[in-house]
């Protein structure tokens, strides 16, 4: 087959996401003009969450390994399961915003949406400098949009001009450090980036290009210092793209981080400064999530949290860590759309998102209540739900780890100090959840669908704790 | 290493001494501190002035003992150039190398710029003191100290280049820092503008030497650009007009020069650029920035002058020197006629760059560079003390209201003399006389032309004449001016009795019985013997510079102070004289006017040609297209309608959601995110720099 022929076949699941985008345009803007707004948006995300569907039934029926352009772009088994699990998320997070009614404009919010997974469909799949920073590029700028597209809410445009100013700043560090890293070992390509750096000295310019690099990847995933954004985006951001922004967006982020992690670590100073800034992460996230009043805010701590836990396995950077980390990527950001998802529908109903809107939450919706529970114990990594499991699978990689050697054990007990601290802000929404009185006693409105959904994703996450050995058959080893 | 007896430099760098390895720092820390001063708020005057004020005394510390370094090798006869150089940037097979390089020349001029530099920060906290942007202005001022020090060290064109245009846009920035006032957004402009002449010349410059020789750097052990290998490759390979590339590269490069340094007809910035405030002119204008580019010529003169024999010398030192004559004559002419306390200070500036021109292309380096180091001290001084006087005079810059200024500013008065006299060239007790003495004697032993020589006598005679005029004007006489003078703060005339101090003694360096400047320079051994001033026609020759001056003092004497004028509206005297040629000296010799006239004419009919095109031809094009469309979308105007529904609407109520929140992130939040993401950036990078020093992975 010719290049393109291969760039064509390695890039299908993008091209059905790009094509499914533009239908729904056409379908929403031709024919659903006169529809209702919730017609439309039905109509629209049925069609979006198609063709995420579609999409992973051609990843999964054309499994494989390949490589184009040079190993710019790649797909194997460990790429496979990142997009698979991202192209799942999307899929969810479409069909629980079906009710959401924070637009006008259906059709552009889930186009949008699809060229935001397409963008994180090409960031796990690239290897190389260039299509890195242009893949980040086109996920962060419709995110961007997303985040300001509740546009009769200030706080969502506050949201989208921080997260952009931010975004934007990062990304030029970002590409500032690329550059400095192509004078340094003159390639874009990660494996040539890898080879040249484990024979070349160390200078402190390599150190200047691997914290720069360290901003824009650091911003992604929202690890301290590079994390401010989080908290406002994800109070502002309509609800189902902070959902995205916090789950898709941070499995293409980590996966990609493991692959440039690949690259980089050779050179002394990346694993440094990924310790440094898992560390921060962990005991600054934890720590702020404790005096939050705002759900949204709480769950974006823990997320700057979940980030440290997770840039310490990517440190660790054996191949069981590797795996371990994409495992908890994936888990972690089911049960963050989960979790978002219970807090769209109180916030629906009580207009806030503060801790006492789910006061008796378990009196008025005992269902919700108890996916609630399932999604924010497992979250705070308790056993048998599936938080608990990779966890522990991340930790124990991390100490099996050279790692384990110099900074390992350290790290590890402080994050499992930092979880420990977790569990506190978790439990103080499910005591409100689940003791205190309800300030309402009428039941909460919630559609058949998406208490459908959720009970789906909360077995998942109490069977794949209970049956660990399924994902892992589905993951391999990353290699 | 084949052979232990021959003393080499080495690029070795665990042999080398800590300061050659280290030398980067110099410019490295006044960068720091811009880039932390930048991050201050804006009312945080202090911890702004004391960073960048100890960033460059530290800088000057660090000049002081690469100096002493320099000066130790020197004495005990070792090698006194060092160089340290890297691998910066692999495309195919070529590789741009990058470094720095301690020698006599930048050892001198690190010295010279951070101390002068230090003076001029701490006179600065004086005088802009009253400045809403004060924080502002120390930030730009240390960015241009380190993009200086950067020049001065780079060992690579490229680099210079680099450093060069920060310098450029440091200019840029300070001379603009009143933006509010057109005046001073439009000298900005054109100074930008002016000097990116020269810099594109100075760019194909370097990029032909880059293609002729494969390197940028200076000096490299012998495969430098500058050194005889590669210079014997560009003088065989002939460009036009009978100029060898060595020549046609060498005049490139001049051209950028000349648009830094001001000299003809690139000149016409640096007059303007006095809208900046009085220390940016000291630091900037007067004492270093317009210097680069004389030392720039100084740094690649084995370029300039290869191929010159014993009484010959090349074509590019050939147009340095004659341009240089021109614009030494042509600014103290212009300055002759001139109001302004400050514009009669720019072009004494210009024409004495023209001298530091003419003595490289006459003299060589030493001769050029002694001038240009006494210049930077006593016109330094002489900034200052303007600036002292226009601080004094509540913002006054016109010297017709002032006088008699003798009386109520008594140190700056004694200090400003001594300035006015180095400058002017006194005999014997100024450092002005010995360096410009030495490039007159130069111009006259030129083999070429005696054109030059004579230029510039006459521009002697005029610059003591203006001095004295400017003098008589401003501190004897009487009181012209409104309001009631007053001398300025210690902060201020500390810095200008120090310069006025070194105005004097820096002579010592230079005298022909003791050339310590040249052979220190030059790199050979020194004696003090008095036969100096037996070479023969040295003594006349000074002899008739001094009638000159004392001439040229006494008339000046006799036309401003015993016939003073006695209110700021009576003519000048030599307007009484002949009006028409005061007029064409006031009015700059109408190069601004025939700039105006020729370039800026051509630029706006080409700009309205290309106006005339787009919109008859390329919009008739366009508008076929566009009416074509517009038939098509006739037919889609049912659906047009239906699409566009309520768009008008939406746009409006989302441009109110975006104004309240513009408005809520004018109030200071999103700059501190932007703030703190910087700081969060640095604090890593220091922590990670210094566990990998600590841990010994990178040596720093």
């Amino acid at each position: 087959m010719s290049t393109y022929g291969n760039l064509l076949a390695i890039l299908w699941p993008e091209s059905i996401l790009e094509i499914a985008s533009l239908a729904i345009l056409v379908v929403d803007l031709g024919f659903m003009r006169r529809a209702s707004s919730a017609a439309r948006m039905s109509v629209a995300s049925t069609l979006g969450s198609f063709g995420a569907l579609t999409a992973l039934l051609w990843l999964l029926m054309h499994a494989g390994s390949m490589t184009v352009m040079g190993g710019a772009l790649v797909t194997n088994a460990s790429v496979v399961a990142a997009q698979v699990g991202i192209l799942i998320l999307t899929a969810l997070v479409l069909l629980l915003g079906v009710s959401a009614r924070f637009t006008r404009n259906p059709g552009e919010y889930v186009a949008l949406v699809l060229l935001a997974t397409t963008g994180m469909l090409l960031v796990a799949a690239s290897r190389d400098l260039l299509i890195i920073f242009v893949a980040l590029e086109l996920l962060s700028l419709s995110l961007y949009v997303l985040s300001a597209f509740s546009k009769h809410s200030a706080a969502s445009s506050e949201a989208a001009l921080k997260y952009y100013l931010f975004g934007g700043m990062s990304a030029a560090f970002m590409l500032f450090g690329f550059s400095y890293l192509y004078g340094i070992t003159g390639t874009t390509r990660l494996t040539a980036i890898a080879a040249s750096l484990a024979s070349a000295s160390l200078t402190p310019i390599t150190l200047v290009a691997l914290v720069l690099v360290a901003v824009g990847l650091g911003f992604k995933v929202a690890a301290v210092p590079f994390h401010i954004w989080a908290p406002d985006t994800y109070l502002g951001a309509p609800t189902p793209v902070a959902a995205l922004i916090a789950s898709g967006s941070k499995v293409a982020s980590f996966a990609v981080l493991i692959a440039v992690t690949a690259a980089l670590a050779p050179a002394w100073g990346w694993t440094e400064t990924l310790l440094w800034m898992a560390g921060t992460s962990i005991v600054l996230g934890n720590l702020a999530a404790l005096v939050q009043s705002s759900v949204r805010r709480i769950l974006a701590y823990s997320a700057i949290a979940h980030a440290g836990y997770m840039l310490l396995g990517i440190a660790a950077h054996t191949l069981a860590s590797d795996q371990a980390v994409l495992l908890y990527a994936l888990t972690y950001a089911l049960t963050t759309v989960g979790a978002f998802a219970v807090v769209a529908i109180v916030e629906r109903d009580a207009g806030s998102d503060r801790l006492d809107a789910f006061a008796g939450l378990s009196a008025r919706s005992p269902l919700l209540a108890a996916t609630l529970m399932v999604f924010l114990l497992s979250l705070a990594g308790i056993p048998p739900l599936v938080g608990f499991w990779v966890k522990f699978q991340m930790f124990a990689s991390v100490l099996r780890s050279p790692l384990a050697a110099s900074w390992g054990i350290g790290m590890v007990i402080l994050a499992i100090a930092g979880s420990a601290v977790s569990l506190y802000y978790y439990l103080q929404v499910l005591k409100r959840a689940w003791v205190a009185p309800a300030a309402v006693s009428s039941r909460l409105a919630i559609q058949p669908r998406e208490l459908l959904l959720l009970l789906l994703i909360a077995i998942t996450v109490i069977l794949l704790g209970i049956f660990p050995g399924w994902l892992l058959q589905w993951i391999p080893m990353v290699g | 290493m084949t052979s232990p007896m021959i003393p080499v430099s080495s690029s070795d760098a665990a042999s080398m001494a800590w300061i050659v390895r280290n030398l980067w720092l110099i410019p490295i820390l006044p960068m720091v501190a811009s880039g932390l001063i930048a991050l201050l708020p804006q009312p945080r005057r202090k911890p702004a002035a004391t960073l960048a004020i100890g960033a460059l005394l530290i800088s000057f510390l660090l000049a002081v003992t690469a100096f002493a370094h320099v000066l130790m090798n020197w004495s005990s006869g070792g090698p006194t150039r060092e160089m340290v150089s890297f691998d910066w940037l692999t495309f195919g097979s070529a590789t741009l190398q990058m470094g720095w390089v301690l020698d006599p020349l930048a050892a001198i001029m690190l010295v010279m710029v951070t101390f002068v530099g230090s003076l001029i920060f701490i006179y600065s906290t004086g005088y802009m003191s009253h400045d809403e942007n004060f924080t502002r202005f120390f930030c730009f001022l240390a960015l241009f100290a380190g993009g200086m020090l950067g020049v001065l060290i780079a060992n690579s064109l490229l680099l210079l280049f680099m450093c060069w245009e920060i310098v450029g846009l440091t200019s840029y920035l300070l001379i603009g820092f009143w933006y509010h006032k057109p005046s001073a957004a439009a000298a900005a402009k054109k100074a930008f503008l002016t000097t990116r002449v020269g810099d594109i010349f100075f760019l194909l410059g370097m990029v032909w030497l880059f293609a002729q020789t494969g390197t940028l750097l200076f000096y490299n052990h012998g495969a430098g650009a500058i050194e005889p290998t590669a210079l014997a490759t560009l003088l065989g390979h002939h460009a036009a007009w009978g100029l060898s590339a060595a020549g046609a590269i060498g005049l490139l490069i001049f051209a950028g020069a000349a648009g830094k340094s001001g000299q003809l007809p690139l000149h016409v910035w640096l007059p303007d650029a006095m809208e900046g405030p009085t220390p940016v002119s000291a630091l900037i204008h007067a004492a270093t920035m317009v210097a680069a580019g004389v030392y720039l010529v100084a740094r690649v003169y084995p370029l300039m002058s290869a191929g010159a024999g014993p009484g010959t010398t090349t074509a590019s030192l050939t147009v340095v020197a004659w341009v240089g004559a021109a614009t030494a004559l042509f600014g103290a002419l212009v300055a002759v006629a001139q109001f302004d306390i400050k514009r009669i200070l720019a072009y004494s500036t210009v024409s004495q760059l023209g001298y530091m021109m003419v003595g490289l292309a006459t003299g060589g380096v030493a001769v050029g560079i002694f001038h240009l180091i006494t210049h930077a001290f006593f016109k330094a001084l002489l900034f200052l003390g303007a600036g002292s006087v226009i601080h004094g005079c509540h913002e006054e810059q016109d010297i017709r209201r002032m006088g008699g200024l003798r009386a109520q500013m008594p140190i700056t008065f004694a200090a400003y003399t001594v300035g006015m006299l180095a400058l002017s060239g006194f005999p014997i007790f100024f450092s002005g006389f010995w360096s410009k003495d030495a490039i007159v004697g130069a111009a006259h032993h030129w083999p070429v032309s005696q054109g030059p020589f004579w230029m510039l006598l006459l521009g002697a005679l005029l610059t003591a004449f203006y001095m004295m005029r400017q003098v008589g004007y401003v501190f004897l006489g009487s009181w012209r001016g409104h309001g009631h003078a007053h001398e300025s703060p210690a902060v201020m005339t500390i810095p200008l009795l120090v310069l006025a101090f070194f105005a004097i003694a820096l002579g010592v360096l230079g005298t022909p019985a003791w050339p310590w400047f040249t052979a220190f320079l030059d790199g050979h051994s020194l004696v003090f013997d008095l036969a100096g001033f037996r070479e023969p026609g040295l003594v006349p020759m000074m002899l008739l510079a001094s009638t000159l001056v004392f001439v040229a003092l006494g008339v000046g004497w006799r036309l401003y102070v015993a016939q003073a004028n006695r209110a700021d509206t009576d003519p000048d005297v030599l307007q009484r004289v002949s009006p028409r040629v005061f007029g064409w000296l006031e009015s700059r010799l109408y190069f601004d006017e025939l700039y105006q006239a020729t370039i800026l004419r051509a630029y706006a009919l080409l700009a309205a040609f290309a106006a005339w095109l787009d919109r008859q031809f390329w919009g008739g094009i366009v508008a076929s297209i566009s009416s074509g469309f517009r038939a098509l979308g006739r037919c889609n105007r049912s659906m047009d309608s239906q699409w566009i529904d309520g768009g008008f609407d939406k746009g409006c109520e989302e441009l109110t959601t975006a104004g309240g929140v513009l408005a809520w992130l004018q109030a200071g939040r999103a700059p501190s995110y932007l703030r703190t993401l910087t700081i969060g950036l640095l604090i890593l990078l220091a922590v990670i720099l210094m566990a990998a020093s600590i841990t010994g992975q990178v040596k720093l």
